[in-house]
């Protein structure tokens, strides 16, 4: 794997206490980020990747919290477990997000203030993170709104934002996120609410922004159309867990997760001939009692006993490839009983 | 196939008055502008286009939910725009439709068997004895189990959810049911499961479709046809495979570029036909043919005149300058 990480989580383990009981929302997830790459981080709603990310960027709601692991951001380790009191914790995050660390998020409407200018909304982190007067900060919010695509900023600058389209709104959130230039970007699904003609603009826009800000970006959906024409790298989530990682061909050509194989069939690839989908039967497992072992057991066609008891390790298929499925060291077993007999 | 289209849309139009105060000029909002399709029984029509297109006013026109400003609806035959009373409750015995949000779309106070009986209980269907078991039996064919019969909504997933929604159409034996957007509040997993629902229910009971949704995956999937709209019109309606794969209409072609497809060799080597700007307000829209600010082959004649839609080789598209 890449020598120099921008990100590195190790076992990150994330609950909620809520009034039902404890929500195990992320279980002993790991995985780094490279400078300048594009991870896909996949899973349906509730599979806990929306969680991890909040959980490394410190913005937990009240009621959810970092048992465990650790998150190394650009050779810093920004765990809450690293920091002596909650008090220095949350100052050094109020100074990683925004600058070094920037989220964009799905719903544009609720993310900007709309009794605030843009100008004000687009110059707040400049001024907050910079030492930049408020006439040099502008001229940077223009230079932002000119690099994302809105036209004649000097007029949109002073116009709130009921004033502007869906895909114009997201490109004020990338603007935000860039004002800075962050090393790390994580997007929360940001062209969900979008139309297919403005999604494409909003990705093209993003995929050139990551080429030439040298930004890592990683990218939260579950759309895997999305997923294909973005990402370098693919992080497949399911029940909490991280259950498959690899390059986008080694996930889309070699999957080796029965999760990630029947999410695959349960596309159609609208360029191929039409094939029957293969949808999978079942729904989620619930995290207030997740499953003792792999939490894909209860929908998988070839679950075993083993699966049921224990969450198998990983299995390294090659270099950037690890999946965590039973079913390799089954047939690692198949094979060494062929040689030896 | 029969000898003549189950619903027959003849220059559809519905026009919402957005005028919002006596002195203010009229503002007149075109969401559905001249639109004529045929719907043979037993076939799925897909529908795509962005939000605002008028995919899912036409929809709602059709079951009358919304009324028309012009046009008719023929439904085998008979103009149905004009039913009032009995005769529209009549007729929307067999048009049905499934709604987007499952969440929204089912009481929450009522009980799973209560949301599916009620259909039966409004229209008679059945001595009222015999209904508990049709609802037992609908569970059944949708995939819920026996007992979930008293359990509430709040119980289920969006999955299960829209499964009660599809039982409760199918209450009725209807012959069309209207689905806008039954699957886009899903997860992916989720989704395939319900497309292969409907795909059985049709075959088994012989229904047709108006699928409306806008991830053209799925609907070409799903459909026989499918129709583009644009801005209230319909400007290309032709088979499945002919409007994927020869996309006649300068909007379908870049509206068919601009979907991200599930392979990373093909997805990241796609050349997008970048479409400038977004889709114009479908207030008092200007002459002519409603995309030329966005298209790159329009032409003078495109801001004169509204181009009609035109039959190609069986594939039907509304655009000036494809050569016949």
């Amino acid at each position: 794997m890449a020598e120099n990480k921008l990100l590195e989580v190790k076992n990150l383990t994330v609950n909620f206490h809520t009034e039902q009981g404890t929500v195990y929302a992320v279980r002993d997830v790991s995985f780094d980020v490279a400078p300048g790459e594009i991870l896909g981080l996949v899973g349906e709603s509730g599979s806990g990747k929306s969680v991890s990310m909040y959980a490394i960027m410190g913005l937990l709601a009240q009621n959810g919290r970092v048992e465990a692991g650790q998150v190394l951001f650009d050779g810093q380790d920004i765990s809450r477990a690293a920091f002596p009191n909650e008090k220095s914790y949350l100052r050094t995050m109020r100074q990683l997000r925004g600058k070094d660390m920037a989220m964009i998020f799905q719903d544009p409407m609720t993310f900007l203030n709309p009794v605030l200018t843009i100008e004000r909304q687009l110059i707040e982190p400049i001024l907050n993170h910079t030492r930049l007067t408020r006439a040099e900060a502008k001229a940077r919010a223009l230079e932002l709104m000119r690099q994302v695509g809105i036209p004649s900023p000097e007029k949109r600058i002073r116009q709130y934002p009921h004033e502007f389209s869906g895909g114009m709104r997201q490109r004020i959130i990338i603007a935000i996120a860039l004002a800075n230039r962050p090393k790390l970007i994580i997007a929360d699904e940001p062209t969900t609410a979008l139309d297919v003609t403005i999604q494409a603009q909003i990705l093209e826009l993003l995929k050139e922004l990551t080429r030439t800000t040298g930004a890592s970006t990683i990218m939260i959906t579950h759309d895997l159309g999305v997923v294909a024409s973005m990402c370098d790298r693919v992080n497949i989530m399911y029940g909490g867990k991280l259950v498959e990682t690899g390059t986008d061909r080694e996930i889309y050509y070699q999957p080796n997760h029965p999760y990630t194989m029947g999410l695959l069939s349960c596309v159609n690839n609208p360029e191929e001939e039409d094939r029957p989908l293969e949808p999978i039967p079942g729904s989620p497992p619930d995290l207030l009692k997740p499953p003792r072992g792999c939490p894909f057991v209860n929908r998988c066609e070839q679950a075993m006993k083993v699966c049921k008891l224990r969450m198998p390790e990983y299995e390294n298929l090659s270099p950037t490839h690890l999946s965590a499925c039973w079913l390799n060291e089954k047939r690692r077993r198949e094979r060494g009983g062929e040689r030896n007999g | 196939m029969a000898d003549r289209p189950y619903i027959s849309i003849q220059h559809l139009k519905t026009y919402f008055d957005v005028t919002r105060s006596l002195f203010e000029k009229r503002q007149i909002v075109k969401a559905v502008d001249d639109v004529s399709l045929d719907i043979w029984p037993g076939e799925t029509l897909g529908l795509v286009g962005e939000s605002g297109c008028g995919k899912s006013s036409l929809g709602r026109t059709i079951v009358m939910i919304n009324k028309p400003t012009a046009g008719r609806i023929l439904v085998e035959g008979e103009d149905v725009t004009a039913l009032r009373g009995e005769a529209l409750k009549r007729f929307r015995r067999d048009v049905q439709m499934i709604f987007q949000d499952p969440y929204a779309s089912l009481n929450p106070r009522m009980t799973v068997g209560e949301i599916i009986r009620e259909p039966m209980d409004i229209h008679s269907i059945s001595e009222p004895d015999a209904r508990d078991a049709r609802v037992v039996e609908l569970l059944r064919i949708v995939g819920l189990k026996p007992d979930h019969i008293r359990r509430y909504p709040h119980e289920f997933s969006g999955g299960q959810r829209q499964r009660i929604s599809i039982a409760r159409t199918l209450a009725l034996n209807p012959r069309f049911i209207i689905c806008d957007e039954p699957i886009s509040a899903l997860d992916v997993s989720i989704q395939a499961q319900i497309i292969n629902l409907l795909k059985n229910v049709q075959r088994e009971m012989g229904i047709a479709y108006l699928f409306i949704a806008h991830d053209i995956g799925m609907v070409k999937h799903i459909s026989d046809r499918i129709g583009v709209m644009y801005l209230g019109h319909l400007v290309e309606l032709g088979s499945s495979d002919d409007v994927y794969f020869k996309p006649l209409h300068p909007y379908t072609r870049a509206l068919l570029s601009a979907i991200p497809i599930p392979d990373p060799v093909a997805g990241k080597a796609r050349r997008r036909t970048m479409l400038q700007g977004e889709l114009p307000t479908p207030l008092n829209p200007p002459p002519g043919c409603p995309f030329r600010q966005r298209c790159p082959q329009a032409t003078a004649r495109c801001g004169e005149t509204m181009p009609e839609l035109r039959e190609i080789q069986g594939h039907w598209v509304a655009c000036h300058n494809i050569e016949r």
